[in-house]
């Protein structure tokens, strides 16, 4: 049911959107009017909305996602090769921001109304407010050509790779990774670290954490077994939310590394109008939010037995 | 090689930007890695279908033409075109055939022979309505391609005309019969067999890994020769700060879009060298002519031949080239480029001249009575829109300074700033009132009868999207193109340019330069003003100045002597 609605959505906005497949070439004299139209006839362009929706509903139908314009191969193949890369974008940067957020949330609360807090709330601030392309084009020139550590852009390096043994290609994944998965993880990290810290906060007024100063334990100790516990649970929600933001700002972040997954393949194909690759972008996307929403859903049931037993 | 039949040929400007004292000697041992950055991946490796840049390099060190354009960029008769597919040629007696005899020695890739049958075939596919091919509209002189024996292809024309020549030997990229036979030319583009394209040059294509990288390695037992460097690689970052920072940073070599801005950090950096060198693009601001609303009715406002006039007084174009471009781009003359020996650099313009543009205006009783600074006449005001594709950061810079200095004629212009394929949408429908367009020309000055000509407005397929028509451009360029005698056709030219500067259809506003940035290792050939990679197999990198890449790779070994009996042109 989602799927066809995003698809019929999808569908109608990209063909609303000026420009076709063909347009891209207007300054090269030499692909003429007469030969952009010999192009939409042979792809079907040319014939009615309503008959190109038909006949895109019917291929889709049949798990079919069409063929895409810009790569010349069927959409299936264009994302299976770049979803791959974007779960691992994402799920480095799902778990390091998590982790990371979780972690400076609790140096916040132990150390709370001190300079170290003001200041790691600031940033959080800072970072959760700052777009995505810049930090990441800032990101970019700092650590690969301010302070060259990490290299420019890809999944690997694409003039040595081939050439390394399997050790070195383990390697220069991860080199390549580490950029994009760390700018993805500090910007995520940040709106976790500010939930997080509220959520915390929130909890440190209640009685079972009275009872356990009373106790003798040391904040510390507290922090970690009693209030992080349980102030986990909105974070948890938030996992299902973060999957689409996560899932937005690779877009922009794989554009700026030239990380070849989902964010710049749909990029790429709404600006050559590869109609059927856009929608069958935004296709795998809301499917990869639903499933991710699930997960958080069985995560939250799981954590909390007060749901599972409602 | 048969005499040449035309009376008089001429030469294009010199365009060959030589690098210096880096063309020397080659090395005693070839090899090294080349790493192009660029933000675009090809969009076919298929010669005949083929319309980016990107995809022209590879399929143009990849296959061969049957001869090369000559440095000069001669495209009248066979003059100072070289050798290469074909060994030799001969002219028909009524020059209205040329035979070309393949080499003997060239081989496909795949280690087939390069045949006639295979330069008959490639006509019938560039020429055939089916695959679509971009260049076929320029192939329409040649009337058949015909296979006298296995080594010669016969090319048959419907008239002599200048270019006939260039039209066989330079717009087809010959491609294998026997490696296509049997896919109909309908299902060419998105087939397998484009993707792994298998031609007969100097390189061989080795992966194309979409939206990441192409490679090509040396082809070492070309008939032409090995090429010095060992593989090319295109290493694709679809983002173009990125692309460059791939190139700064030392990931790359080459980076072949540079804008002033990068120049600094280029200077700074003592492992980089730029070359610049006069391109074939010139860009302008254009006026519709017609209504937007009503085609068959005048432009409500540039209709006027006067009035365009004014406007384009109004604009300073030095000031906006030197503010933009700083030193990597002169005025734009008209509707061609310095590149070509036909263009006079001294070509009148109509000046910069602010007050003069207001009289006029005044006389043509475009006033401002209701002292809002701007314009009207019979209450229509002076306010019209300029489109400009934000992907382009000099064009929407010159729209802006367009804007300040129309403001200060009195006109008020909205920059219309839109992603390229709306910008390409609007101007193909001609729904714009000025649109900051681009050329990217030929070779030869015939293609601004296409921009430019009454043709180009009538047909359904014409390019002439500010619908700019004249009777005497468009027979001065017919003149001027048939024309055989230099100094006649050079007079021809500049009557066709005088007429449509005059008329100003566009405000004809810069001819950007050509800036590449490569490393300081890289021993160079040198770059054409159309085609800098043209001489691509004959660059070097020295042993002692090699690094790790240059040694990887499966073409990194020495290449392997050809056979004594295959020999060079």
């Amino acid at each position: 049911m989602i799927v066809a609605f995003v698809a019929t959505i999808s569908f109608v906005l990209i063909h609303l959107a000026p420009g076709d497949p063909f347009s891209a070439a207007l300054e090269n004299p030499n692909v003429t009017e007469e030969l952009r139209d010999d192009l939409r006839r042979q792809y079907g362009l040319d014939r009615p909305l309503t008959e190109q929706f038909g006949r895109y509903a019917a291929q889709l139908a049949h798990a079919d996602l069409g063929w895409s314009f810009s790569h010349e191969r069927p959409v299936r193949a264009v994302l299976a090769s770049a979803l791959p890369n974007t779960l691992l974008l994402m799920g480095v940067a799902l778990f390091g921001s998590f982790a990371l957020g979780i972690l400076v949330a609790l140096v916040q609360v132990a150390r709370r109304g001190s300079v170290i807090d003001r200041l790691l709330d600031g940033l959080s601030l800072v970072l959760s407010s700052m777009p995505d392309f810049w930090f990441a084009i800032l990101a970019l020139l700092a650590f690969t050509y301010w302070l060259p550590i990490f290299p420019v852009g890809g999944a690997v390096d694409a003039v040595m790779h081939d050439s390394m043994g399997f050790g070195g290609r383990v390697v220069d994944r991860l080199r390549h990774l580490a950029l994009p998965a760390f700018t993805l993880t500090i910007l995520a990290a940040a709106g976790v670290a500010r939930f997080q810290r509220a959520a915390l906060i929130d909890v440190l007024p209640a009685d079972y954490i009275r009872t356990a100063r009373l106790k003798g334990l040391t904040e510390g100790a507290i922090l970690r077994r009693h209030a992080l516990r349980n102030a986990l649970l909105p974070i948890i929600s938030l996992i299902g939310l973060a999957f689409p933001a996560l899932l937005t700002g690779a877009v922009f972040i794989e554009k700026v590394f030239a990380w070849p997954g989902m964010g710049l393949t749909l990029v790429s194909a709404i600006g050559s109008r590869d109609y059927p690759l856009v929608i069958g972008s935004v296709i795998v996307g809301s499917i990869m939010v639903t499933v991710g929403s699930l997960i958080a859903d069985l995560l939250y049931a799981y954590a909390d037995p007060r749901i599972r037993g409602a | 090689m048969a005499p040449l039949r035309f009376i008089s040929l001429f030469v294009l400007a010199g365009v060959v930007a030589c690098t210096g004292t880096e063309s020397a000697s080659p090395p005693k041992n070839a090899g090294g890695t080349l790493v192009i950055s660029t933000p675009g991946d090809p969009d076919v490796l298929i010669p005949a279908l083929m319309s980016s840049i990107q995809a022209g390099q590879i399929t143009e060190l990849v296959y061969d033409h049957l001869a090369d354009i000559g440095d000069s960029l001669t495209i009248v008769g066979d003059r100072g075109f070289r050798p290469a597919l074909a060994d030799q040629w001969s002219w028909g007696a009524d020059s209205l055939s040329i035979a070309f005899h393949i080499h003997p020695n060239a081989r496909w890739h795949d280690g087939n022979p390069v045949r006639a049958n295979d330069v008959k075939f490639t006509h019938a596919a560039y020429t055939d309505s089916a695959l679509g091919s971009p260049a076929r509209a320029l192939l329409g002189n040649i009337d058949s391609v015909t296979v006298r024996d296995s080594s010669t292809a016969v090319f048959w024309y419907a008239k002599r005309s200048a270019q006939q020549f260039y039209d066989a030997a330079y717009t087809m990229l010959i491609m294998p019969e026997h490696v296509w036979k049997g896919t109909p030319f309908s299902e060419w583009r998105p087939s397998e067999i484009g993707k792994k394209p298998v031609g007969s040059g100097r390189f061989r294509f080795q992966r194309w890994t979409p939206k990441t990288a192409v490679e090509i390695v040396a082809d070492t037992g070309n008939y032409r020769g090995a090429p010095k460097l060992s593989r090319v690689i295109w290493s694709i970052s679809p983002d173009f700060n990125t692309a460059v920072t791939r190139f700064l940073s030392g990931e790359a070599d080459i980076f072949e879009a540079l804008r002033p801005e990068h120049m600094a950090e280029v200077a700074k950096n003592p492992a980089l060298r730029v070359a610049t060198f006069t391109s074939v693009d010139y860009l302008f601001a254009a006026f519709n002519l017609r209504d937007q609303t009503n085609k068959a009715r005048p432009h409500p406002i540039f209709g006027s031949r006067d009035l365009r006039r004014a406007l384009t007084m109004a604009v300073d174009r030095a000031a906006i080239v030197k503010s933009v471009y700083d030193t990597l781009a002169k005025p734009a003359l008209g509707p061609m480029v310095r590149a070509f020996a036909t263009t006079d650099g001294a070509q009148a313009q109509i000046p910069f001249d602010l007050a003069g543009a207001q009289a006029k205006l005044d006389s043509l009783g475009w006033r401002d009575g209701n002292g809002d600074g701007i314009r009207e006449r019979n209450g229509r005001p002076l306010r019209f829109s300029l489109l400009v594709p934000g992907s382009s950061k000099a064009r929407v810079q010159m729209a802006v300074l367009i804007q300040e200095q129309l403001r200060q004629a009195g006109a008020r212009v909205e920059v219309e700033q839109v992603e390229f394929p709306t910008y390409a949408e609007r101007t193909r429908k001609r729904t714009f009132d000025m649109v900051m367009g681009g050329w990217h020309t030929q070779a030869s000055p015939g293609g601004a009868r296409q921009s430019w000509g009454t043709a180009g407005v009538r047909a359904a397929s014409g390019s002439n999207y500010p619908s700019y028509e004249s009777a005497a451009f468009d027979a001065s360029m017919d003149s001027a193109l048939m024309e055989l005698d230099f100094a006649k056709k050079k007079a021809l030219f500049a009557r066709a340019y005088d007429t449509i500067i005059q008329d100003a259809p566009a405000i004809w506003l810069a001819e950007p330069k050509a800036a590449i940035g490569y490393h300081k290792r890289l021993r160079t050939a040198p770059m054409r003003a159309d085609a800098w990679w043209s001489h691509l197999a004959d660059w070097w990198i020295p042993e002692n100045e090699r690094i790790p890449r240059d040694n990887a790779g499966p073409a990194a070994a020495v290449p392997a002597a050809r056979p004594d009996s295959q020999k060079t042109p």
